[in-house]
């Protein structure tokens, strides 16, 4: 009983939010035990014309650019239940090395960059759905249903940043989102045979980064929607179908406006556990209306290993081996 | 010739026979006025259940029947399912009509012994044989566990039109059988075997629409029915739709003890038990359920949600069809006769089966019935039953559970209504009532005699009392105390005689000697009074032997509960708070005497 309890348990963190393209991976607002904690870490090789660690996606007018991060995201997330909801609060920490090579304003420029990004901290309660899981029989009867959360991400500018360069791990702005992630279960909630429609509707705001190389980029509003797809092909094994759309944040540097974002990407993610505590998930995405210079073109492969634990779990596991 | 034809020619013969033998007698001759009769059979149901008898499942259904009509708290089945069917159809002990011990089960010195067949004998009548005989349409949906023979099944023996699973228990949903020698169910509708199940085929909903649909189909022509449906559930595997199942999410967590105890005082609140009524002891092998951590309290009590919403959807289904009969104008003509076959199943029958890893039955447990997640219980690959734990829930306040000669195996709850029973409504009977009483019962009601013979052959003698003048207020029991009835399943043997009741049992659910309890005082069998009453013991012990001679009982060499003392822990007696060291809480000293600790000097 302990391996289903611990597999039931680590749903929820097999994976955690990241800065790439698609923003947060599928299954995450799956809820679990209140205090289990999950410390990922996810490993990011993604290519693209525009910063992958900037939400923003600021594709550069004028120039063709391509953008090269390996990029790796170090976390830690806690659940608990608050107001007689589940809630969570995520830390999110990215370090890594970006490089740009191309042509900007007809001038060849090659840049790298090396260090931590702008840490993020996402907090996000259930609004609509099952009740907060506070105990081990609470895991046993999870299913989502028809769940709504409400989240709030803000990240904090203090991440490496140079304004000389043109690309930078830290963006020095601040910037964050609203969003209300959706949980929609089909069919029955028996391991093997799940069925998700995950979407995540949001809303991200920038702030100004009064020094980029030198002048004011502007970012307006973003809007954005997620969706996963997804769907157990064994009791531990599973899969899922991802899209992002995203439009808006049209950019401003120094006065001269931008196009307004408008684009698709779609991609797939596979997850797996490796032990009750040691969750793999590896996933591609890339852009598909990105055939125009000022679209966004970028696509990655993440591979992420996110590891939890509760108190219960592991006692449970030390008593069953005799300790 | 098709098989199922084969015996055709045999029952017209016997046809013409029993017309010409068939009396019709009484009032209840008018065929105006003979009433319809109902059978409502659960398989596995407890005593303690149904909410009209104390249970906290929902049963509005089956409750309105009880307030319409007369709950009996005395009423006794067989111990398993077979059994207790053959003695309702036929009226006739088991060790003659030939369920002297189950099929499954027939002992190698009771093979080939008249009696002993496995399957209802054709040495009996049959009681949809002789109603429609009488003059009624006789319908059968459901289980009917009593022969797969062209000649043994429901076509064969009486029933007008069937749709009738032949085999004890299996999917709800398809053919799937438990074991793998048998790995298909078979089923017969109006004498023919099917090669498949209807579509949207859900075994408790389509009894049911099958049934409305032969009621329907002749009920032009005025003539009464008799209508036997016989539910699979709640017999395990409890195989649910998913809307049913989460209809007591939590209710069960508190555990086995805490809903006995609810429940036995709802029963001596309703009158069902006398004050004062003990519980029986748990079973020494089941656990104290407030030692338990939550999670197995959450899994095991989910075991019990699940049974709870079997329970409640066949409820559902049932009332289904009293209301089309109410639609049709047929209710308050029909008599309802609703009760469970047996005592509620403690036994784990998957694991008996296919609980040995290697062997072929668990091979094909893997293949067919793999889906244990608990959340995939309840779906059509799972085998979930509910332990010997709930089992006692469902058979409070007795002992022990199906396959047992303890009042948890062959007691059960019994509700008449309709126009035969005219006590006061609702109203509650103690008697002393026994399933073979049923068939005298409606052959009365119907205007029908009981042949002296069937084929020439003479036929056993019915060994129940009809209950027409009980359940009119004529008399206020059926039985006076003098009046005795006799069980042997499996090895297991009892006698009950007014309170008195006789019991032997394989140790260690029994002593593997004669015990004696009085049920008046007692009827949880907590105290063995073999010692104290010497006289009543040597008494019962011969109607024991009376019994055996007059039913050519024949002992069996072999049982299924014949290792099971090698299997069980030992038995001890079970005693609340012991030990002591498990249950005493925090010692609070008072909060004066409380102090910070002293510092010591350097």
């Amino acid at each position: 009983m302990r391996r289903s309890l611990a597999a039931l348990f680590f749903l929820a963190f097999c994976a955690v939010p990241t800065l790439s393209f698609a923003q947060v991976p599928p299954r995450f607002y799956w809820k679990t035990l209140g205090g289990t904690n999950g410390a990922p870490l996810i490993y990011q090789s993604l290519s693209g014309n525009a910063n992958p660690l900037d939400p923003a996606h600021v594709v550069t007018a004028n120039a063709n650019v391509a953008f090269e991060a390996e990029v790796f995201i170090a976390g830690y997330a806690k659940m608990l239940p608050l107001f007689g909801r589940s809630a969570m609060v995520a830390l999110l920490q990215p370090m890594g090395r970006i490089a740009v090579d191309g042509t900007i304003a007809g001038l060849s420029t090659s840049q790298q960059t090396s260090g931590f990004g702008d840490p993020m901290v996402e907090f996000a309660i259930n609004l609509v759905g099952p009740p907060p899981i506070k105990n081990i029989p609470d895991i046993l009867r999870y299913e989502p249903g028809f769940s709504l959360d409400l989240i709030v991400d803000v990240a904090f500018p203090i991440g490496e940043y140079d304004e000389d360069k043109f690309v930078n791990l830290g963006q020095n702005k601040w910037y964050g989102r609203l969003g209300a992630p959706i949980v929609w279960q089909f069919g029955p909630w028996v391991p093997g045979r799940r069925t998700t429609l995950e979407l995540l509707p949001s809303l991200w705001l920038f702030g100004d980064n009064d020094d980029f190389a030198g002048v004011t980029l502007e970012t307006d509003p973003m809007f954005q929607v997620e969706g996963h797809l997804t769907r157990d092909f064994t009791e531990t094994f599973w899969g899922s179908l991802d899209a992002v759309w995203i439009t808006g944040g049209k950019s401003t540097i120094d006065g001269q406006s931008g196009e307004s974002l408008d684009n698709l990407g779609i991609g797939f993610t596979a997850g797996y556990p490796l032990s009750e505590s040691l969750q793999l998930t590896v996933g591609y995405a890339a852009s598909v209306n990105d055939s125009a210079p000022d679209d966004l073109q970028m696509d990655g492969f993440k591979i992420s290993l996110v590891y939890g634990w509760h108190k219960i779990i592991e006692g449970m596991g030390r008593l069953e081996d005799g300790e | 010739m098709n098989p199922a034809r084969k015996g055709l020619p045999i029952r017209a013969c016997r046809i013409v026979v029993l017309v010409a033998m068939v009396l019709v007698t009484s009032a209840w001759a008018d065929e105006d006025r003979r009433p319809n009769i109902v059978i409502l059979l659960a398989d596995d149901m407890g005593f303690a259940d149904l909410g009209s008898f104390g249970g906290e499942i929902a049963t509005p259904n089956i409750d309105a029947l009880a307030s319409a009509g007369v709950r009996f708290t005395n009423f006794y089945t067989h111990a398993s399912c077979s059994p207790t069917r053959s003695m309702l159809l036929s009226g006739v002990d088991t060790h003659v009509n030939g369920l002297g011990n189950m099929d499954e089960w027939t002992a190698p010195n009771q093979r080939g012994v008249p009696g002993y067949e496995g399957y209802l004998s054709d040495r009996v009548a049959t009681l949809p044989q002789l109603l429609r005989e009488g003059g009624y349409h006789t319908y059968m949906t459901g289980k009917w566990h009593l022969g797969k023979a062209p000649d043994k099944i429901p076509a064969a023996r009486g029933f007008e039109r069937d749709f009738s699973l032949l085999d004890g228990g299996g999917n709800y949903w398809d053919m799937t059988n438990v074991v793998s020698a048998s790995p298909r169910l078979v089923f017969t509708e109006d004498g023919r075997y099917l090669k498949s199940l209807p579509k949207d085929y859900y075994a408790t909903r389509t009894y049911t629409d099958k049934m409305i649909e032969f009621i329907e189909s002749n009920r032009e022509d005025g003539k009464p029915f008799f209508a036997y449906v016989a539910h699979q559930a709640p017999h395990d595997p409890y195989h649910l739709p998913r809307k049913w199942r989460n209809r007591h999410v939590g209710d069960y967590d508190k555990g086995w003890d805490a809903v006995r105890q609810e429940r036995v005082a709802r029963q001596m609140e309703l009158g069902i038990l006398p004050a004062g009524t003990e519980l029986a002891e748990r079973m020494w092998f089941v656990p104290d359920p407030t030692v338990l951590a939550p999670a197995p309290r959450a899994l095991l009590g989910q075991k019990m949600e699940l049974y709870a919403g079997m329970v409640e959807n066949m409820d559902y289904h049932i009332g289904r069809l009293v209301e089309y009969l109410k639609k049709i104008g047929e209710y308050d003509n029909t008599i309802f006769i609703v009760f469970g076959d047996n005592g509620a199943e403690g036994t784990d029958l998957f694991k008996m089966i296919a609980g040995t890893p290697g062997t072929r039955d668990f091979l094909w447990a893997a293949m067919q019935w793999s889906q244990t997640h608990p959340k995939a219980w309840g779906d059509p690959g799972s085998f979930v039953g509910y332990g010997p734990m709930w089992a006692q829930v469902s058979m409070t306040p007795f002992s022990q559970y199906k396959g047992w000669l303890a009042e948890g195996g062959i007691r059960n709850a019994l509700i008449v209504s309709g126009p035969a029973a005219t006590r006061p409504a609702g109203s509650i009977n103690h008697g002393f009532l026994h399933v073979a009483d049923i068939m005298p019962t409606l052959l009365e009601i119907a205007g029908v005699h009981y042949p002296r013979e069937l084929d020439g052959n003479p036929l056993p003698p019915l060994i129940g009392k009809s209950w027409v003048a009980m359940l009119s207020g004529e008399t206020d029991s059926t039985r006076n105390s003098a009046d005795w009835m006799a069980w042997e399943l499996f090895g297991n043997r009892a006698v009950r005689q007014g309170d008195w009741k006789l019991r032997w049992q394989w140790r260690p659910y029994g002593s593997g000697d004669w015990e004696l309890f009085d049920l008046g005082k007692d009827p949880a069998e907590r105290r063995d009074l073999a010692e104290e009453e010497p006289g009543k013991l040597v008494a019962m012990v011969g109607l024991w032997e009376e019994y055996v001679a007059a039913n050519n009982v024949i002992l069996p060499s072999r049982s299924v509960f014949e290792s099971l003392e090698d299997a069980l822990p030992p038995r001890f007696p079970v005693e609340a708070g012991y030990p002591p060291l498990i249950y005493k809480r925090q010692f609070v000293p008072p909060p004066e005497m409380m102090a910070e600790p002293q510092e010591g000097s350097p």
